[in-house]
């Protein structure tokens, strides 16, 4: 089963009298460990695509299937559910709670979840010491390196074990080694749990991690 | 809450001086009120008889035997007595100071209902006297004289509350109080009762009962005892004063409350969109803001609980401070629910936040 099936997808906001089209008739079919770079200039509507794919945003028209699951009709507290449960976000800039430690920003999303508390911290001791951090487990946010919050904000997506991972511009506030390594964390762990990934991306370097890359101009999919 | 401990705590013991100082003031309120009506609230005559032109002051009020006696075959009437108040220049303690005088009929309407030592008076010349002013020669076995005059008055009881304008009381039989008033006025021609007190018959309404009597009885006004202690001079606008006073400590209160978790949601946006865009409902961030706004309130009337019994240790004999348990309830129970409303503006922000704010921009989550 495919992670992700967009069908003709469109989105399209009012300014005004006039329409702006975001995302223009888009199709996309995601294997189910598969890892898309989605690659495009700022505007381009590579943002827009990954709010859709994550159920952040419906879609104007257009079908969304995410792991066997159609959410393009959802209502606003099962697209909550949706998020919660099957999809792992790692935003842009990081994007950690700064008032939780390393741990309790991975714990936060299990709190969501079904998992027990016991289980749950099983878990997100097992990937903080995967991702090389259990000594950093107690420190808040402000007090990691770019790299670190980077690793915690990976560790946080891949709690819940969701059928698909979707990054944004993961690099954009690292430096070229700094952003390859992460990246190489990023496919190594996405890969190791035979989950799907979209990783958008404006840094055409970084998109050799991916299987296969897409771009994206003003709102139309380019193979 | 649990990084901002300091934040939180010092807002909850703002609030905790806040409620203290409603605590405090409504404390006051009632012994203060306690001071000037006590002795009309605290004896046992469910309604008072004035004379209609007295406007509801002891101290402008005369009844008739006439019209005494007329109130005693009102229907639903089970006693009668009359009712001499005065204030008077009394030599207590070897000083001489102002006392207010009850007489009433013995054994009938209109004896003291808190005595906490002693007994009632049995007989001419007794006196049950304002526990407060025990140690001013109000005491037990003291002899309270009526200055420039011979007659005596031994204290036989102490009741609680039972002052009245802020004086000391002296409860003693309606003849005493004729002695006393005769000796201090010797060319006054009569000396009539100031008030009729009534105890109303068993399953009787003290208010119906006061209705009928000032409907059926010329020149008098009839009112229920807590009628009556509302409308002594004074009263109601130490009442309405003291509500403005509360009322805007209870606004403040909800301001001070409803402000600080308004910015601290402000501030923290970014944070709750994040948490909103990976699966927190709004509901749930509401409830986590409700919750540190109940933490927040709850910790505040503590303080102030606590504040209060403090006050009550150290307060004088003089002008008691008590720390009532109801009020602190009652005042927790209101600060408690004006804090939920306050955070409403908190709450309706928390509901607006939106999830996809969290994607596509920098410096979120208060990182840079």
């Amino acid at each position: 089963m495919p992670a992700l099936e967009m069908t003709d997808v469109r989105k399209t906001y009012r300014s005004g009298d006039s329409e702006v089209v975001a995302l223009d008739h888009a199709s996309l079919t995601l294997g189910d460990d598969e890892i898309l770079a989605l690659v495009g200039p700022s505007g381009s509507g590579k943002t827009t695509l990954l709010s859709i794919a994550g159920g952040l945003l419906t879609p104007t028209e257009g079908s969304v299937v995410v792991g066997g699951e159609e959410i393009s009709a959802l209502d606003a507290k099962r697209l909550t559910r949706f998020r919660r449960e099957r999809v792992g976000f790692v935003f842009q800039a990081v994007n950690l709670v700064p008032f939780l430690t390393a741990r309790e920003n991975l714990l936060v999303v299990a709190e969501l979840g079904r998992r027990d508390g016991r289980a749950a911290r099983r878990r997100a001791d097992a990937l903080l010491d995967e991702l090389g951090l259990s000594d950093r487990a107690g420190s808040l946010p402000a007090q990691l390196s770019g790299g670190e919050r980077q690793r915690v904000a990976i560790g946080r997506a891949l709690m819940n074990e969701p059928a698909l991972v979707l990054v944004d511009e993961p690099t954009s506030a690292l430096d070229t080694k700094l952003g390859e390594q992460v990246m190489e964390l990023i496919t190594s762990e996405v890969k190791s749990r035979s989950t799907a990934a979209i990783i958008v991306t404006h840094d055409t370097r970084m998109t050799h991690y991916a299987d296969r890359t897409i771009e994206i101009t003003d709102g139309v999919l380019v193979a | 809450m649990r990084r901002a401990k300091l934040r939180f705590g010092m807002l909850a013991c703002a609030v905790g001086l806040l409620v203290f100082l409603i605590l405090f003031q409504q404390t006051l309120l009632g012994t203060l009120l306690g001071y000037f009506t006590g002795a009309l609230e605290n004896q046992s005559a469910d309604v008072v008889v004035y004379n209609e032109e007295a406007r509801q002051n002891l101290a402008g009020s005369l009844v008739t035997i006439d019209q005494l006696e007329a109130v005693g075959a009102v229907d639903g009437v089970a006693a009668v007595g009359p009712l001499g108040q005065g204030t008077f220049t009394v030599v207590a303690g070897g000083e001489e100071r102002d006392a207010a005088v009850w007489g009433y009929r013995l054994g009938g309407p209109g004896e003291p209902t808190t005595l906490v030592e002693g007994r009632l008076p049995e007989t001419d010349g007794e006196a049950v006297a304002s526990a407060i002013d025990a140690a001013a020669g109000f005491d037990i076995g003291d002899e309270v004289t009526i200055a420039g005059t011979e007659v005596a008055i031994t204290v036989v009881g102490l009741a609680s509350d039972i002052r009245f304008s802020v004086q000391p009381v002296l409860f003693v039989s309606y003849e005493t109080w004729q002695d006393v008033a005769g000796a201090a006025n010797p060319d006054a021609p009569v000396l009539l009762p100031s008030a009729a007190l009534v105890q109303a018959a068993g399953g009787v309404a003290p208010a119906a009962l006061a209705e009928r009597i000032t409907a059926s009885v010329e020149g008098v006004e009839a009112l229920d005892r807590a009628t009556a202690v509302a409308s002594l001079p004074g009263v109601e606008a130490v009442n309405q004063s003291f509500a403005l006073i509360l009322l805007l400590a209870f606004v403040v209160v909800t301001l001070v409350v409803g402000f600080f978790f308004l910015i601290i949601t402000v501030q923290k946006l970014p944070s709750l969109g994040l948490l909103k865009a990976l699966g927190y409902s709004s509901a749930q961030l509401a409830w986590s803001v409700g919750l540190q706004v109940l933490a927040v309130s709850a910790g505040g009337v503590l303080v102030g609980g606590l504040l209060l019994a403090g006050a009550s240790l150290a307060s004088s004999e003089s002008f008691p401070i008590s720390a009532d348990p109801a009020l602190v309830l009652t005042t927790g129970a209101a600060v408690l629910g004006l804090a939920v409303v306050s955070s409403i503006g908190s709450l309706r922000r928390v509901a607006r936040i939106d999830a996809t704010a969290a994607v596509g921009r920098q410096h979120l989550g208060g990182l840079e």
